[in-house]
């Protein structure tokens, strides 16, 4: 390659020279923290009060790692004559962090928005069985969930965003409809506006 | 094996050297994993090498068919851990054609995309630690840094840093983050720019040189008979890309950047420059990718599936150019919501085999040399 016997050492050693002029760029992890996107999948968090043990998550998890109890409660019928409603109560809402492949699909498929994604991650310990972490844990992270990043701008708006316009459409049509039959011009909502 | 018994007084014939048998691992730190090497040794001379493999075997193939095709996924994309999201790739494409499924433009895009970010970051993986092997420890803090920066962009989008767990049937899990092709493309811009530190640093040192130059040469014949794939083969002149050869995601709309480098020699040093080659291939593919992206009227990312995935009956194969060399999928379903079948073929374990022919001749100081050459990750042998 070269000519002169050692160029190639040399240049390297330009590199390794030209390198130590510059900042280092580690952080010193335990006093820096990192900023981790909002993406991250860090640890599961779960809103507790949306979970309505419909069992989902456990069963859609490749390696089974959700544990969930539950009982049936009778909610007594608050008009006479009508019927006595059950409702499931949560007892028991546990992931072991341990067999967790951290793959997101209970996340995914959680029709209630009961489990989020969180990007904290300092809860390793020395022993297995205290990875798995119960429901009061679950909850407690929760705090810690960020909101998600906003999207691209060439993306397709949300669901929820379409559905609120759609809503909001449908309510100023039945709005402009009702005005003729004398009612105050300014309705409810502005209409067609930022859902 | 011959006993020899060295006493008073012995015969010409007792002063024949005994072969020796040498293992190297199952825990080599130069293995990567728990590869078990069997040599057998004429003095430093190899006389034959047995790769026994096995020791990693999750028997994936197995819990494929147990899986439906989202949870197929987690399992399918950590075979080989450097390039998930390639890995992830081969599923869905396998099943996207099995359902004749149409993915939006921007999803092929965007996955085009995420695949060559992925290549840069197994290949940048290799060009550090092959050096490190070989007793450089320098070059794995610059592979690393810019490993990071192409981390950090891949973290924003998918989550994660390893199992990326990005791709869906249909098309991608989650669309882009605001403003994530800038700093993808800064990314881009910042690993390109310090792709010649590696170069300087160890692609033209002459100890790197003198220890890989002429070392491990891999014939063409060779590669045929064992199937070796990737960059390896390239190095030897098999000019074979299915990036190229049988187009699949965005790459038939890329021919005018997708360069297939190739090295004649089919030695280590072949090997390695082949590979930062395709680190800078990999980065045009990618800035070319977000010029893409960025002019595509908007649309959707995914397609909404139904509640219950299943393939119609059939068989399909479907393979992709992973960092490493070609990754087949090879799906058979009856109709079910899991595969009856889904056979992995993966470039590691291909590559791994032609050592026994490689390595029978050369020193065990180039052992390491050979070894570390032929880049492979031990879960992507083993599966």
């Amino acid at each position: 390659m070269s000519r002169i016997p050692g160029a190639g050492l040399a240049k390297g050693l330009a590199v390794t020279l030209k390198t130590m002029t510059k900042r280092s760029v580690t952080q010193g992890y335990p006093e820096v923290l990192p900023e981790l996107p909002p993406r991250s999948r860090g640890v599961i968090a779960l809103f507790e009060e949306n979970c309505t043990v419909c069992m989902l998550c456990a069963r859609e998890c490749p390696d089974w790692c959700i544990y969930i109890d539950s009982h049936k409660e009778v909610v007594p019928a608050k008009e006479p004559g009508a019927r006595d409603r059950t409702r499931n109560v949560l007892d028991r809402f546990a992931i072991d962090f341990a067999l967790c492949m951290y793959c997101g699909i209970c996340v995914e498929v959680c029709p209630f928005d009961a489990l989020f994604w969180s990007p904290e991650f300092e809860y390793a310990t020395d022993d297995i069985q205290a990875l798995t972490h119960e429901k009061d844990t679950l909850r407690e992270w929760m705090w810690t969930v960020p909101a998600p990043p906003p999207l691209d701008e060439r993306a397709e708006e949300p669901k929820e965003l379409a559905m609120a316009r759609r809503n909001a459409a449908k309510l100023a049509k039945e709005l402009e409809q009702e005005q003729p039959q004398g009612r105050e011009p300014n309705g409810p909502a502005s209409p067609g506006g930022d859902a | 094996m011959t006993e020899a018994t060295v006493g008073v007084g012995i015969g010409a014939d007792q002063l024949d050297t005994t072969d020796m048998v040498l293992n190297i691992g199952p825990q080599h730190p130069s293995t990567h994993g728990v590869l078990r090497l069997r040599l057998v040794l004429d003095g430093e001379r190899i006389i034959t090498a047995e790769p026994i493999i096995g020791y990693m075997h999750r028997g994936a193939e197995k819990l494929f068919e147990v899986r439906d095709y989202r949870q197929i996924l987690v399992l399918a994309n950590r075979h080989d851990w450097l390039s998930a999201f390639a890995n992830e790739l081969g599923v869905v494409l396998a099943v996207e054609r099995m359902l004749g499924m149409e993915v939006p433009e921007r999803a092929v895009w965007a996955r085009t995309l995420l695949a060559e970010l992925n290549r840069v970051l197994s290949h940048l993986m290799f060009l550090g630690s092959y050096p490190l092997e070989l007793g450089a420890i320098t070059p794995i803090f610059h592979a690393f840094r810019d490993r990071e920066e192409i981390q950090a962009v891949m973290e924003e989008i998918s989550g994660g840093r390893m199992h990326f767990m990005f791709n869906r049937v249909g098309g991608l899990k989650e669309d882009l983050p605001a403003g994530w092709l800038g700093r993808a493309r800064a990314a881009v811009a910042g690993v390109r720019g310090r792709v010649p530190v590696l170069r300087d640093l160890v692609h033209g040192n002459e100890i790197f040189r003198a220890r890989t130059k002429g070392v491990g040469v891999l014939s063409r014949e060779t590669v045929h008979a064992y199937g070796v794939s990737g960059p390896i083969a390239r190095a030897s002149g098999v000019d074979f890309d299915l990036r190229r050869d049988e187009p699949y995601l965005a790459y038939g709309e890329l021919t005018d950047v997708l360069r297939v480098v190739t090295r004649e020699e089919g030695d280590c040093l072949a090997r390695f420059s082949c590979l930062i080659d395709q680190v800078e291939v990999s980065l045009d593919l990618a800035d070319a990718c977000l010029d893409r992206l960025e002019t595509l009227p908007p649309g959707p990312i995914n397609l909404r599936l139904p509640k219950v995935l299943k393939a119609p009956e059939g068989h399909t194969y479907a393979w992709t150019e992973n960092p490493l060399g070609v990754n087949g999928y090879y799906l058979v379903s009856r109709g079910e919501k899991t595969p009856w079948r889904l056979k992995l073929r993966s470039a590691s374990f291909n590559n791994v085999q032609v050592l026994s022919e490689l390595l029978p001749g050369t020193l065990v100081a180039d052992m390491v040399a050979i070894l570390g050459s032929m880049f492979f990750v031990v879960g992507d042998i083993d599966k």
